[in-house]
C-alpha cells in the first residue's frame, strides 16, 4: 500500500465553496476525501480585510473507503483525525490472528482494567483485541496511568465525533474499574493509536495557528474540542513568547483561542 | 443493548440485586428503562447526568450495529 496520498489545497471565499470546488476538481464524492481546514477565512467587517478560506483535501485510500461504506457516519467531522489512519491490512490481520495474551503474574489493576474494557466492548458488539499496560507519567510525582489499547478492524465507530465515544468509553470504564479496585486509577483508552496521532496533529495545529496569530495580529479561534484536547493546545503554547491561550464558551462547544501578548 | 446497561449498572451500584432493565421495541427503535435502588440513582446518573449521557453514547454504538435507534431513561423508584 503506497503512503503517497493525493492532496490538493484550495483557496476560496468560504470553506464550503473551497470544499465544493476541490471535489469538483477531483471528481470525487465528499466521502472519498479528508478535508482539513488550514484557514477558515474571515469575512472581515463589511468586506474589509476579508481573508479567503484555505483547505486541504486528501484522497482516501481503498481501505478507508471501504470502512466508510460500512461505518457511514461522522466521516466528515473526523476528517482531520482519520487522515493518517491507514493501517496496513497485513498488520491488522496479524493482530487479528493473535489470541489475547495473558501475561503471567499480571498485576490485578491491569487485569481488571483489561477485562472491564473487553467486556464493555463485547456488550457493545464491537470485536476487538484489548491490551493493558502502565505508562509513566510526565511528572514523576504523578501516579502511573493505565493505558488500554484497543485494536481491530473498522473501529472508527469507537472514536466518534470529536472522540465523544472514546471519551464516554473511557469515563464509564474508569468508574467501573475504580469501583472494582476500590481506588481511582488514571485510565487512558486508545484505539489504533488514535490519541497519540491526534495529539501530534493538535500540537502541529497549535503551532500553525500561533504563527498565524502572530503574522495577522489577530486572535485565532480553534474548533470546539473536548477538555483533554484543549489541554494539549494550552500545553504546546505555554512557553510561546508571543501568544497566550485561553478557552472560551461552554461545553461542549468550548474553544481554545490564541491571543497575541500585549 | 440491555446487557450493556445491566453490566454497567450492576458494576456501578452498591446494590446490584435492585438493578432492573426493561426493553421495549418499536419499528427501528429500542427503548430502555433502567431502575436501580433509590440510594444508587446518583451513581447511574452522575453529576449533570454525565454517567447516563456516557451510557447513551455507548448504547448508540451497540444500536448502530443493529441499525436501530435507542433511548435510555433512568426511572425514579417509587
Amino acid at each position: 500500500m503506497s503512503e503517497e496520498r493525493t492532496t490538493l489545497e484550495i483557496i476560496a471565499p468560504t470553506v464550503e465553496e473551497a470544499v465544493a470546488k476541490g471535489l469538483a476538481d477531483l471528481g470525487l464524492p465528499s466521502e472519498a476525501v479528508e478535508v482539513e481546514v488550514l484557514d477558515s477565512g474571515s469575512r472581515g467587517l463589511f468586506g474589509l480585510g476579508s481573508r479567503q478560506a484555505r483547505i486541504r483535501l486528501t484522497v482516501k485510500n481503498q481501505a478507508e473507503l471501504q470502512s466508510i461504506a460500512v461505518g457511514g457516519e461522522n466521516t466528515h467531522e473526523r476528517s482531520e483525525a482519520s487522515r493518517e489512519e491507514n493501517i496496513p491490512s497485513a498488520a491488522l490481520e496479524a493482530v487479528h490472528a493473535e489470541e489475547p495474551e495473558v501475561p503471567e503474574g499480571e498485576d490485578t489493576s491491569l487485569r481488571v482494567a483489561r477485562e472491564t474494557v473487553a467486556e464493555l466492548l463485547e456488550k457493545m458488539k464491537v470485536h476487538a483485541q484489548v491490551t493493558s499496560k502502565y505508562v509513566q507519567p510526565e511528572d514523576p510525582k504523578d501516579q502511573a496511568s493505565i493505558l488500554i489499547e484497543v485494536h481491530g478492524d473498522d473501529l472508527s465507530i469507537l472514536i466518534g465525533r470529536r472522540s465523544e465515544t472514546l471519551n464516554a468509553l473511557q469515563y464509564i470504564s474508569s468508574l467501573i474499574i475504580g469501583k472494582e479496585l476500590e481506588k481511582w486509577v488514571p485510565l487512558i483508552i486508545d484505539v489504533e493509536g488514535y490519541r497519540a496521532r491526534r495529539e501530534r496533529q493538535l500540537r502541529q495545529l497549535a503551532r500553525r495557528m500561533a504563527e498565524q496569530a502572530v503574522s495577522t495580529g489577530r486572535r485565532q479561534v480553534l474548533e470546539p474540542m473536548p477538555p483533554s484536547e484543549r489541554r494539549v493546545i494550552h500545553l504546546e503554547l505555554r512557553n510561546h513568547p508571543q501568544v497566550f491561550t485561553e478557552s472560551v464558551g461552554e461545553e461542549p462547544n468550548r474553544k481554545v483561542t490564541i491571543v497575541i501578548k500585549k | 443493548m440491555k446487557e450493556l446497561i445491566e453490566f454497567v449498572a450492576r458494576s456501578l451500584v452498591d446494590d446490584p440485586t435492585q438493578v432492573q432493565v426493561n426493553q421495549s421495541r418499536d419499528v427501528g427503535k429500542v427503548h430502555l428503562e433502567l431502575r436501580v435502588a433509590k440510594e444508587d440513582m446518583g451513581r447511574v446518573i452522575g453529576k449533570n447526568g454525565r454517567v447516563a449521557n456516557a451510557l447513551r453514547i455507548l448504547l448508540r454504538v451497540a444500536a448502530a450495529r443493529e441499525g436501530k435507534q435507542v433511548s435510555l431513561d433512568v426511572i425514579e423508584p417509587r
